[in-house]
């Protein structure tokens, strides 16, 4: 009756990084002051442009992650790449055309900010790689717990990372059963099926939160959980790397 | 010995008027094991939904030494009536095997050391405790078994209460899971439909039928009635005899 779980949705990678023994809470703020520092820098500045690239690249050396997984896991970045494409074409500033491309204007304020889109997701993105590449799934909700995020969020972020295996293999044997039974997904016409099970699935769900719900109150639960303190290094190098990205941000040296 | 769980013409209707209890009476002494047999739907998860006052919770026809099951009973009841669900997945819910073991005896009132302690000697006791560190998803369906009851353990209840914990398990992992609760020296109720198992552990058990109770009396007498079995659609497994228990 009960496969084995999935395992699918593990992002970190279990190697020799440095950044792997850090604490989650520091990894997770270093993230967000980095990216907040290079979400707010300027395009026409060199100077910010080029040391956030410098950092950013620093921490995927750290991070060791292969450049395979990590040009894998950058194909996310593409929605923003191709939301981009167009700004050059539809953008114009003072209706500075630089110059027109079959028939088309393209514009330089349109390209700056492509270029400022570009650069800031990609950086982002690849900064967000990385901190799920060298944390796993259980360290970062301890880390936001850390950072003192509210419980209610804590317990439902725990929550889905505990049940969405359960929920991806119950899904499975459920398909696993119709197709045992002759179903073959064909077509949209075929899809009625699977909205049914997706409904059965629901309700499913919905039940087994109630059990969930009841075996925790059975154990005494009264609206907290708690996870168990874990033990991590700390990284001079990685306060020294944040601050160095906020200095520059601050600092608006044009080079 | 004193009556330590007393029950008392126990009814429950489910809000869409299902009447899933009718007039459930009966005693447990200190230390006592009991099983409760019967066939699917015949309401024994709802009464064990009442043990520990998740169902019926203002119900006083309930009293577990001589507590009644008021709303400022409920903390100390579900401290000392320990319930192991049917699906282990419905219990274990923390991040690691050790933080489930320990948010029963945490939520009880036990401190962190303590609570680290009992959850220790818990997953000792079932055999688990080299995975104290792994995510309960990666564990196989009987090692979760385990952990669920070790997390019930933990919170060292006086009374343990298992619905159907042999379902889904192979022969030997469920030969271990008897071994475990025959180690235990605390009062057990099963609810089960593995008469072998119940009779095993329970020298005593209830017979649980359309929400009431049709028999109640020795284990081994009732799995060689007959009558009582057919009339409560139980049966043993196929080729199981109990006649040569007799001549032991």
């Amino acid at each position: 009756m009960y496969m084995q779980t999935t395992h699918s949705h593990h992002l970190s990678l279990h190697d020799e990084s440095i950044l792997y023994t850090l604490s989650p809470q520091s990894k997770i703020l270093a993230t967000l002051l980095i990216v907040v520092s290079i979400a707010f820098s300027k395009i026409i500045n060199p100077f910010q442009i080029i040391s956030h690239a410098l950092i950013v690249l620093l921490i995927i050396k750290f991070s060791r992650i292969p450049v395979k997984t990590y040009l894998k896991r950058l194909t996310i970045d593409i929605p923003f790449v191709l939301f981009a494409i167009f700004l050059p074409f539809l953008s114009s500033g003072n209706n500075d055309a630089v110059f027109t491309f079959f028939s088309l204007d393209i514009y330089k304020t349109g390209l700056l900010e492509m270029s400022a889109i570009l650069f800031k997701a990609t950086a982002g993105v690849s900064m967000g790689i990385v901190l799920t590449a060298v944390t796993t799934n259980i360290e970062i909700i301890y880390g936001l717990q850390k950072l003192k995020l509210p419980s209610i969020i804590i317990a439902i972020m725990s929550f889905s990372i505990r049940y969405i295996d359960v929920f991806i293999d119950e899904f499975k044997r459920v398909r696993i059963s119709m197709q045992s039974r002759g179903y073959i997904e064909k077509g949209i016409k075929t899809l009625l099926p699977i909205a049914y099970a997706s409904g059965a699935m629901l309700i499913r769900g919905y039940e087994r939160g109630e059990r969930v719900y009841l075996s925790m109150v059975s154990r005494g639960f009264n609206g907290v959980i708690e996870l168990q303190d874990r033990e991590y290094n700390n990284s001079n190098y990685l306060v020294l790397l944040t601050l160095i990205s906020i200095i520059v941000l601050i600092m608006d040296l044009q080079i | 010995m004193s009556k330590y769980l007393e029950i008392s013409n126990l009814t429950y209707e489910y809000p869409d008027g299902y009447k899933a209890l009718n007039g459930i009476s009966f005693n447990l002494d200190e230390g006592d094991s009991l099983g409760i047999l019967g066939p699917n739907g015949a309401g024994k998860t709802t009464l064990i939904l009442h043990l520990n006052g998740i169902l019926g919770a203002m119900d006083s026809s309930i009293k577990l030494d001589n507590m009644e099951f008021i709303e400022d009973n409920l903390a100390q009841i579900r401290k000392t009536v320990g319930v192991v669900f049917q699906d282990p997945d419905d219990q274990l819910f923390m991040p690691t095997v050790l933080e489930d073991v320990m948010f029963g005896p945490k939520n009880f009132g036990f401190s962190d050391e303590a609570s680290m302690k009992n959850a220790v000697e818990a997953l000792n006791m079932v055999g688990m405790n080299k995975y104290q560190n792994k995510a309960p998803h990666h564990l196989s369906f009987g090692q979760k078994r385990k952990v669920a009851i070790a997390s019930v353990l933990a919170s060292k209840p006086q009374l343990l209460v298992l619905d159907e914990p042999s379902s889904n398990l192979d022969p030997s992992s469920r030969r271990e899971l008897i071994d475990i609760l025959l180690s235990l020296e605390i009062s057990i109720i099963l609810v089960t439909h593995d008469l072998p198992m119940a009779l095993e552990i329970c020298p005593r058990s209830i017979v649980v039928n359309g929400g009431s109770i049709t028999q109640d009396g020795v284990t081994k007498e009732l799995l060689t009635n007959d009558k009582i079995m057919k009339e409560n659609r139980l049966e043993l497994p196929f080729g199981f005899a109990l006649h040569h228990l007799d001549e032991e």
